[in-house]
């Protein structure tokens, strides 16, 4: 009898226990994601899409120097320059991109593109939802991995000589 | 010469007595670092990167301008010699702008690489660096002023290398800048040798600018296609479009040297009026863009109904000795016709005759760099031969050459010869007599002639040549990258590869006067340009070309070619020197000329064997006498072998007219750089021969 | 014509004693007092008995560099098949030094005839007179003289009725310091950039289109008549050893009598600036003595009390150079002083060579920085640093002009500079030292 009292009273108390870390954690903030019901959180750090920077007065900061194709281990951003002139002025430099590509399909996010660019142009953004069933769409444009001018900055119109002063 | 004792970096070395430091350095294998210093040019000691220390000097040495002495002492890596670097960098770097990542130069920079390897990491620097804008000094030739460290290497390259002295320096102290000839702007070669030379990316080329970095291109080793001097150019390509033509590394006959039309005129092959497509005339009377098959097969029905005496062909001084062989071999068996020819630029088959049964009397590029004297008859060598003019005047500046030139009208060489003799063209070999006493006291002799020496007056000149009693060489002068090889491979009415008799057949002209010519079929030749045209109204005619020209707008069937830069093959220089080309990039819808000959051959179920440009060359070195012993491996790793044409004993028909240069200046060759876009933007004003 | 400063009576007047005569740059005064007597003597013994007398005199070139002028002429190869030329250098641009210029105002002959024995020395026929492009009124003179030379038959043919020729012909430069450098000077002569030459070869085996050239100062020259008349050695007695004779000495700055003064070498200099130059003006105490032109390095007082002479002066630390001895009083700002002598050569540096050409520059900004209030510590060390790194390394001696007078302010005036830095108030302590 005594027996089985304490067997009840030790159950009891054990199901008490574990309720207890329930109800806890039911009180307490949760750390798994509602994706995709919910936005995805990311560390700041967190190696997505690229992003293609500008500058305060919204011209492009790439200034077509290749060093993100030469230091991509899989050999995915493909670029063309052109050269700025004084009508047409797209970057800060004398040169821009004309075709700046990421192949998606063989990126692989190690950021060497990110701390290989000498002027902050490129950027790993949060972006990450790419999948998709035609691997010609994971070929991203320079269109589509550019930042939106300010909603404050005047349209660009520098003069052409910025390179004094370095 | 005395051989001294000279100890670097305690290792003793043995070095010729006066010879430079910085020479004797490199010899065993230390880098002396110099910007200024430049082999083969004149010295500069501005830079002062080549400060060494010497044992018992109070000072440390420019290494670039001191002559090694017995017993010197030198220490290249000490420590007061690695600070001086770093501070001469320092310097260097303290004005200049630091925008590697849109320069030009960079990933090629000397500058670069230097501070890399001595420089220090950080500026301590913190005034404002002097700015002044970028010029534009011509289509092709922008400065940048900041970047400028003064080298001179510029300045020295055009006034001595190119014999232009186009640029110079202006002002004083850090505001000193280089100028153009024409304050502001050039007037010049436009040849590109400054840009190539800058050690910085001071001066860069209207066409590569900020068009790419230089990892990003595939460096192709092929011939230039302009000129017959065959100057090796190394093609930066990038998304099959050439970029770049340059050669740095040296390689070739030319070093580093390229004119105007070798470095640039390259875009021609991205003309918009190239033609990508086979073109066949129409019942209306026009020509209509067709497939290749139709086209084909139209050509292979006709050439076959018309095969015969009457056929005619007409050959290119552009496409490849393979090219060149297989159609005179076609066209004499699967035609049966004896009627080829070619625009004929230089007597060069009366030189071989008269020198039959002689050898090594026919110079290479190379004999005019280390000839001991060098006479030009007839020729404005600067505007038609750049290669082998700048082979005179480096000769002269090394070795102290003997020029002596016999021209109609002034020359670029006239500034370096010892005597200029000037006399109407006609009367060239009067002029040559005069120089008989001053020649005959020289120790040997490379004569070169233009085109108005011809037939009779080629034996006169080697009559002469031979008369002097010392060594001598000829050269004589044609006009385009392979004219040398369609000669060498039978382009003739009377004579077949090797420059051995065949049966007779007509001649260039003799083909458009034949009211009778039945067909007439073109290979990358123009003969109806200037408003000529053809006696025979019947014929039948094809044209293969990369654009609509006179001739091909009269043809019944266009088929687009491609161009030297589009195919593999060798051609064969104004000296009879053959190289090799290498594909670097496609032009769609366009065939090799020889694909097109063995397609056609096909066509008319003719067996040609295997058509493919080593097969064919193998077929060459077996049966076409000059071109059998030549060296492969040469060949095939981007060298140049000089054949030895041997003449097979009988006389060539000599029919006065018959050749003629087309008399082309540097910025001009007709048929191709009047699609360069680059060549006629440069052209501030038509030039001319002799002026 | 006047001079403008008074005689000393402690001046030894060798060649500047017809300065002040009337008439003092024509031929006949000339002739009057002892002209072109050395130039008959001249013809009258050989080549080597010149260059012998010369050698005798210890005569050391008077444009800067001191090297002994009997042996500069024996170097000039008289067996040469090119011929010969003389050329003065009158491109007289070293701040604080005006001698040359009253040697051709007062007594152009003197310099005539200097140039006629020098030609004899060296079988030379042609010579040219390089005279900076800012003394145009002097160009007039020297013109007028050799034409009353050649009108007198001491210049053309048959010089003295013997059978030397020689012709002399006046040049002018267009204003650059650079072109007093002897290959610079060369170079523009012949219608070049005015930029030194690679050396060797010398001037005295190839100079002047690829000739064989005697190439020297105007007083060096002017000096060599005196030498003959009186004999090497009686001129050598003049001096110390090793410095013969006498020089002109050209005192500017706080003194109160201002000139240039003619004193035998080894002349003590303290005795020069307070009994011959009245003493530092308003009364106020030596603060230093620049000895040479701008690119000798200053002497602080207390180490000026030596001889004026080319070892003494080397031993001290600075150089006698072109004679430009410059004076500066107790209120003397010495980071204006670095400065403006920094601006000089800033703006006279050809550009040729890297370390004169950025090295003057970014002192000149650096030194700007610190005497407008905006100095750091650091630039204290580097300002001195990069001098240092200039000296020595230059093609051609410029450099070394700016980086002496730079080394010695700083080094020993640093506590002006710091000052300076102290009066700051964005002054940072750290230090950036290079490698």
């Amino acid at each position: 009898m005594a027996n089985s009292i304490s067997e009840i009273l030790g159950s009891a108390a054990a199901i008490a226990k574990g309720m207890s870390v329930t109800l806890k954690e039911m009180m307490s903030p949760t750390v798994t994601e509602d994706y995709p019901d919910a936005p995805a959180k990311f560390q700041e750090r967190y190696r997505g899409v690229h992003v293609l920077q500008r500058d305060e007065a919204g011209l492009e900061k790439c200034v077509a120097c290749f060093l993100c194709a030469a230091a991509c281990p899989s050999n995915c951003i493909y670029i063309e320059a052109d050269e700025n002139t004084e009508k047409k002025r797209i970057s800060g430099g004398e040169r821009y991109a004309s075709v700046y590509n990421i192949d998606y399909s063989r990126c692989i996010f190690c950021g060497f593109c990110v701390e290989a660019c000498p002027t902050d142009a490129i950027t790993h953004g949060h972006q990450f939802e790419i999948a998709s069933y035609n691997t010609s769409t994971l070929i991203y444009r320079k269109e589509q991995m550019l930042v939106n001018i300010a909603p404050n900055v005047k349209a660009p119109a520098l003069p052409v000589e910025t390179t004094g002063g370095h | 010469m005395a051989l001294v004792n000279v100890t670097i970096n305690g290792v003793q070395v043995q070095a010729e007595n006066g010879a430079l430091l910085i020479e004797v350095a490199k010899q065993n294998g230390i880098e002396i670092p110099a910007f200024c210093y430049y082999e083969g040019m004149s010295l500069q000691a501005a830079c002062r990167m080549c400060l060494v220390e010497v044992e018992k000097a109070p000072k440390l040495m420019a290494g670039c301008t001191l002559p090694v002495a017995e017993g010197m002492v030198v220490r290249t890596e000490s420590e007061p010699v690695v600070k001086a670097r770093k501070t001469t960098l320092e310097f260097l770097l303290s004005n200049h702008p630091l925008d590697c990542p849109v320069c030009d130069k960079g990933g090629e920079c000397e500058l670069q690489d230097m501070t890399f390897k001595y420089g220090v990491g950080e500026s301590r620097f913190t005034e404002i660096k002097q700015h002044v804008p970028e010029k534009q000094w011509s289509p092709v030739v922008f400065y940048d002023a900041p970047r400028c460290i003064l080298c001179y290497r510029c300045v020295r390259v055009c006034n001595e290398g190119m014999g232009v002295g186009a640029l110079g320096v202006s002002y004083r102290g850090v505001n000193a800048e280089i100028i153009p000839s024409n304050g502001d702007h050039l007037e010049c070669d436009e040849c590109g040798s400054c840009i190539d030379i800058c050690p910085v990316g001071s001066l860069t080329s209207g066409i590569y600018r900020y068009k790419t970095r230089p990892w990003e291109m595939e460096h192709v080793g092929t011939v230039c296609t302009h000129c017959s001097n065959g100057c090796k150019t190394t093609l930066g390509v990038r998304n099959n479009e050439i970029v770049r033509g340059n050669n740095r590394d040296k390689s070739g006959i030319n070093g580093e040297f390229l004119c105007v039309k070798g470095r640039y005129a390259f875009d021609f092959t991205q003309h918009p009026e190239r033609l990508q497509t086979p073109l066949i005339r129409n019942a209306a009377g026009e020509l209509e863009e067709a497939s290749w098959s139709r086209a084909l097969k139209l050509v292979a029905e006709k050439f076959k109904a018309l095969a015969g005496p009457d056929f005619g062909v007409i050959g290119s001084t552009r496409t490849t000795n393979e090219e060149n062989y297989l159609l005179q071999k076609f066209a004499r068996t699967a035609l049966g016709t004896a009627s080829i020819d070619h625009h004929r630029t230089g007597d060069v088959v009366t030189l071989i005759d008269s020198l039959s049964g002689k050898t090594g009397q026919l110079a290479t590029a190379e004999d005019l760099y280390t000839s001991k004297a060098v006479l030009v008859v007839a020729s404005d060598l600067s505007q038609q031969q750049p290669l082998l003019a700048n082979k005179i005047r480096a000769n002269v500046r090394h070795h102290k050459a003997a020029v002596y030139t016999v021209t109609p009208g002034p020359v670029r060489e006239d500034k370096i010869a010892r005597k200029a003799i000037r006399i109407a063209e006609a009367d060239s070999l009067a002029g040559v007599e005069q120089l008989r006493e001053a020649l005959s006291k020289e120790a040997e002799l490379v004569i070169i002639y233009g085109d108005a020496i011809q037939g009779e007056k080629v034996r006169q000149l080697v009559a002469f040549g031979e008369s002097l009693g010392i060594p001598v060489k000829y050269v004589a002068l044609v006009d385009y990258a392979n004219s040398r090889g369609a000669l060498d491979m039978g382009l003739l009415p009377d004579l077949g590869p090797g420059y051995h008799a065949t049966a007779p057949g007509r001649s260039l002209q003799q083909m458009l006067d034949d009211p009778k010519l039945a067909a007439l079929w073109v290979v990358g030749s123009n003969p109806l340009k200037g408003g000529k045209s053809l006696a025979s109204t019947n014929a039948f005619v094809v044209v293969q070309d990369l654009f609509l020209t006179e001739t091909a707008q009269r043809a019944d069937v266009v088929l687009p070619a491609a161009s030297a830069y589009e195919k593999n093959g060798t051609v064969t220089n104004v000296c009879g020197q053959v190289q090799r080309l290498k594909k670097g990039i496609e032009t769609v819808g366009s065939k090799a000329d020889l694909a097109i000959i063995g397609l056609l051959a096909r066509g008319m179920g003719v067996n040609l064997g295997k058509v493919d440009a080593d097969a064919i060359f193998a077929e060459i070195a077996a049966s076409v006498p000059g071109y059998n012993q030549l060296p492969m491996p040469v060949i095939l790793t981007g060298g140049a072998v000089q054949t030895h044409p041997v003449n097979g004993g009988v006389p060539p028909s000599s029919v006065p007219g018959i050749i003629a240069s087309a008399r082309d200046t540097l910025f001009t060759t007709g048929s191709l750089t009047r699609y360069s876009k680059i060549l006629n933007e440069v052209l501030e004003k038509p030039g001319a021969l002799y002026s | 014509m006047k001079l403008f400063n008074e005689p000393s009576p402690l001046e030894t007047k060798i060649i500047s004693f017809r300065f002040g005569l009337e008439n003092s740059a024509s031929i006949d005064t000339y002739l009057a007092h002892d002209g072109y007597k050395a130039l008959r003597k001249a013809l009258e013994i050989s080549p080597d008995d010149i260059i012998n007398e010369l050698k005798a005199s210890n005569l050391r070139g008077r444009g800067g560099a001191g090297f002994p002028t009997g042996m500069k002429w024996s170097f000039v190869p008289r067996a040469s098949e090119k011929p010969k030329y003389i050329v003065v250098n009158a491109d007289e641009s070293e701040p604080g030094t005006c001698k040359d210029r009253l040697l051709i105002q007062h007594d152009p002959h003197q310099l005539i005839e200097g140039c006629l024995i020098g030609a004899l020395a060296v079988g030379a026929k042609k010579g040219w007179i390089y005279i900076r492009g800012e003394y145009n009124y002097l160009i007039h003179i020297m013109d007028k003289a050799i034409a009353e030379a050649y009108k007198n038959g001491y210049l053309g043919k048959n010089i003295c009725g013997t059978d030397f020729e020689f012709d002399l012909y006046t040049h002018t430069g267009a204003g650059a310091y650079e072109c007093g450098e002897e290959s610079a000077l060369l170079e523009s002569l012949e219608g070049k950039r005015g930029v030194p030459r690679i050396r060797p070869p010398f001037p005295a085996i190839s100079g002047a289109f690829q000739s064989p050239t005697l190439l020297n100062n105007v007083e060096t020259f002017s000096s060599v008549p005196a030498i003959l008349r009186m004999g090497g050695q009686a001129y050598a007695d003049l001096g110390v050893p090793r410095s013969g004779g006498t020089r002109l000495v050209c005192m500017s700055g706080h003194v109160n009598k201002p000139g240039v003064y003619e004193v035998p070498l080894g002349f003590p200099l303290m005795k020069f600036v307070n009994e011959i130059g009245g003493g530092v003006w308003k009364g106020r105490a030596l603060k230093a003595i620049i000895p040479g032109g701008s690119s000798s390095p200053l002497l602080k007082a207390e180490e000026c009390d030596i001889p004026m002479d080319y070892d003494s002066i080397a031993k001290a630390g600075s150089m006698l150079g072109s004679g430009g001895l410059m004076v500066m009083d107790e209120t003397t700002d010495m980071v204006k002083v670095a400065l403006r002598i920094m601006r000089f050569y800033q703006h006279e540096s050809c550009g040729w060579c890297i370390p004169c050409r950025e090295g003057t520059t970014w002192l000149k900004k650096m030194l700007q920085r610190v005497s407008d209030g905006h100095g750091q510590t650091r630039d204290i060390d580097l300002i001195g640093d990069l001098a240092q790194n200039m000296m020595g390394r230059t093609f051609c001696p410029l450099g070394d002009a700016a980086a002496m007078p730079t080394i010695a302010i700083v080094k020993k005036y640093r506590n002006e500079f710091e000052e300076y830095v102290a009066r700051n108030p964005f002054a940072s302590p750290e230090l950036v030292s290079i490698a």
